[in-house]
């Protein structure tokens, strides 16, 4: 496996080949990070949740405007003191990771819980959340697109040993894998992971076992608007621009991600994300039109020869 | 031979020949394009809203790329028509006969390989291959025209300025013998549709959207039904997809391939009703007429409410209250406009 994304570096000259690692890892974490929360609430309450985009979207804006009110306040996002860079920024995802969590908790609660186990219902019902939501975005911050605020240090690039790296994808990775280590270890290691992870596996079970499982899905759910909303403050940096519409164009990858993964499985949807993140980046430099194809071909072959996945069940 | 008398005493008969009578004469009716334009579009999507049906109301599967074919049908057209000026009636056929063939082996092939794991990995795959056929089509410029899309003109008699002289005082346009075919295609496909959900395969179909497994106990290949079904849907949303490019002389990724037609469609399913084809025209007409509308009371509600920004732009976000109205009507009448008056009637016959 490791050795298909070693390929390309017989096309691309080796630094050239690191720049575009680094920024493929980049994206591949960040997609990590919407795909995941849509994975696991698939594989806890098997609900498709198509209104994650719009969660997505939503912590994007959330973290914008957390941005601009604590620059505008504190004038941190533009000192040159890389700390203060620093917490203005995580202070704006933790902002839009809270806030989204509790719009999650609300549409759990009030749209989807109500239909729970009808596949059919419930994709119209997430459907109509979306719009919903995405509507709520163009009423409140208007429909056009806003540049996002960049802390000034994570602006430019670092030139290590001749390779030229932007910064700011350097970061992007760093916070996701703290992000997937502590959701790992989360799920692995406490009590309230394992009749998550248990959940995914039988949820009736667990209910027989004196757990109230729909507390668990609310959580989940919670959990996993929050992932998706660090996600898109996370891409919003990493772009630098917002529009109501960008969840529309995430969920598509998300979906891709979760099925190469493995519905409901952590360690699958980091390594589904990687992959596309990684091919994504190497075809867009080879042949840029072909970028996309890259991942619809990765889901097909992914499908043909393992269907359920590449992790199957919980993991 | 019983029930072929009863049927002309079944009000539904009668209602769908006014309902046909109303589509016949509607150039006479109303003299004005837009009425004309509105009630097309009502013809075209209400076909393409039923052939969603067989897939979604009678097979009970989620397709969330139906409209993949639409577009695939309204860009042959465009392409043949406008980009390589293939400007004649054998083409024109030609062009609906490659997008019927390529929809079918398409979505041949999308559902052998996503229907034979889980029916919800339907959803998934036929999304993200709507979204790609969407980028792909804005990015084509060559083949696609790119975000512009592609205009073009129509042969012979069905041009826009062609003209035959006046009938009954309504002046004999191409654009009236071009609704009348697209009427009469979509007559057909109606009628195809309903043989198709009521043969012995639509029976099946129905079989296992109620209950898959005894449908696989009685021996069914349940999948390859379900394959069949979608495949067979897909063809006609690719005739229905060329008729709408006949008709709009026009096709860009926008009008035919995006994303918020297929919202439009599931609006349409879902306020018409699942599983009864003809809630397709209910829900369309709905949709279109509302729309039609839209722009007038925007206007009324900005000459109320001036000097209100807020208020202005809540009412230009028509969107958020058919979001709210989807939500709604999936609590409140799952089955749909038709399927909940079906519901009742029946429900009076057996009092």
């Amino acid at each position: 496996m490791i050795a298909i994304f070693l390929l390309p570096i017989l096309l691309i000259s080796p630094k050239t080949y690191i720049t575009l690692t680094i920024s493929g890892l980049a994206m591949g974490m960040l997609l990590f990070l919407v795909s995941s929360g849509f994975s696991l609430i698939f594989g806890l309450m098997s609900v498709l949740n198509l209104a994650h985009g719009a969660l997505f979207a939503w912590g994007a804006y959330l973290g914008f405007t957390a941005f601009s009110s604590i620059d505008k306040w504190t004038g941190w996002g533009g000192s040159s003191s890389i700390f203060t860079n620093m917490l203005i920024f995580l202070l704006s995802l933790v902002a839009a990771g809270i806030g989204v969590a509790i719009l999650g908790v609300v549409t759990e609660r009030l749209v989807i819980r109500p239909v729970y186990g009808s596949h059919l219902f419930q994709i119209f019902i997430t459907v109509g959340a979306m719009i919903v939501m995405e509507e709520l975005i163009r009423i409140i911050w208007g429909p056009n697109d806003e540049p996002m605020p960049v802390p000034i240090n994570f602006i430019g690039s670092l030139d290590l040993f001749d390779v030229v790296v932007s910064k700011y994808p350097l970061i992007a990775i760093v916070i996701g894998l703290i992000l997937y280590f502590i959701v790992f270890t989360i799920l692995r290691t406490t009590r309230l992971g394992m009749i998550v992870r248990a959940g995914v596996e039988n949820p009736e079970m667990v209910q027989v076992m004196g757990h109230n499982v729909y507390r668990y899905f609310t959580g989940v759910f919670a959990a996993g608007s929050a992932l998706a909303a660090i996600g898109g403050g996370m891409w919003a940096t990493f772009v630098k621009s917002i529009n109501p519409a960008m969840g529309g164009e995430v969920i598509v990858f998300a979906l891709i991600v979760a099925i190469i993964g493995g519905l409901g499985s952590m360690t699958g949807s980091v390594v589904g994300a990687l992959m596309v993140g990684l091919s994504y980046n190497y075809v867009a430099y080879l042949i840029p039109k072909a970028a996309l194809g890259i991942t619809m071909l990765l889901l097909v072959v992914i499908l043909l020869i393992r269907p359920t996945g590449l992790f199957p069940e919980g993991t | 031979m019983r029930e072929k008398e009863d049927r002309f005493k079944n009000p539904y008969f009668s209602l769908k020949i006014l309902l046909l009578a109303f589509f016949l004469l509607t150039p006479f009716l109303f003299r004005s394009f837009e009425i004309l334009d509105v009630v097309l579009k009502i013809i075209i999507f209400s076909a393409l809203v039923a052939s969603y049906d067989v897939i979604l109301g009678y097979t009970g599967i989620i397709s969330l790329g139906h409209v993949l074919y639409f577009g695939i049908g309204s860009y042959f057209v465009g392409i043949f028509m406008g980009k390589l000026g293939w400007i004649s009636y054998g083409h024109l056929a030609l062009a609906f006969l490659i997008s019927i063939v390529i929809s079918g082996v398409l979505s041949v092939l999308i559902g052998l390989f996503s229907l034979r794991i889980r029916t919800i990995f339907f959803a998934m795959v036929t999304l993200a291959f709507m979204e790609f056929t969407f980028i792909l089509s804005s990015q084509l410029r060559s083949i696609t025209g790119g975000e512009d899309g592609i205009s073009f003109k129509l042969p012979g008699i069905l041009a826009i300025d062609f003209s035959y002289g006046k009938f009954l005082g309504v002046e004999f346009t191409g654009r009236l013998i071009s609704y009348y075919l697209i009427l009469l295609l979509s007559l057909l496909l109606f009628i195809l549709m309903l043989r198709f959900v009521h043969s012995p395969v639509g029976r099946v179909l129905i079989s296992i959207r109620d209950n898959e497994q005894r449908s696989i106990a009685l021996g069914y290949r349940t999948y390859l039904f379900q394959v069949i079904a979608s495949s067979f849907a897909s063809c006609v949303a690719a005739v229905t997809g060329g008729c709408f490019a006949m008709w709009v002389c026009y096709v860009s990724p926008d009008s035919s391939l995006s994303v918020p037609i297929m919202l439009d469609v599931l609006l349409m399913v879902i306020v018409g009703g699942m599983g009864t084809i003809y809630g397709g025209i209910f829900g369309a007409a709905f949709l279109m007429i509302t729309r039609a509308f839209l722009p007038k009371l925007q206007v009324l509600i900005a000459s109320l409410l001036p000097g209100v920004p807020f208020a202005i732009r809540l009412s230009e976000r028509w969107l958020f209250y058919f979001g709210l109205l989807f939500i709604l009507i999936v609590y409140f009448f799952p089955k749909g406009v038709i399927g909940t008056a079906q519901e009742i009637i029946s429900r009076k016959k057996a009092a």
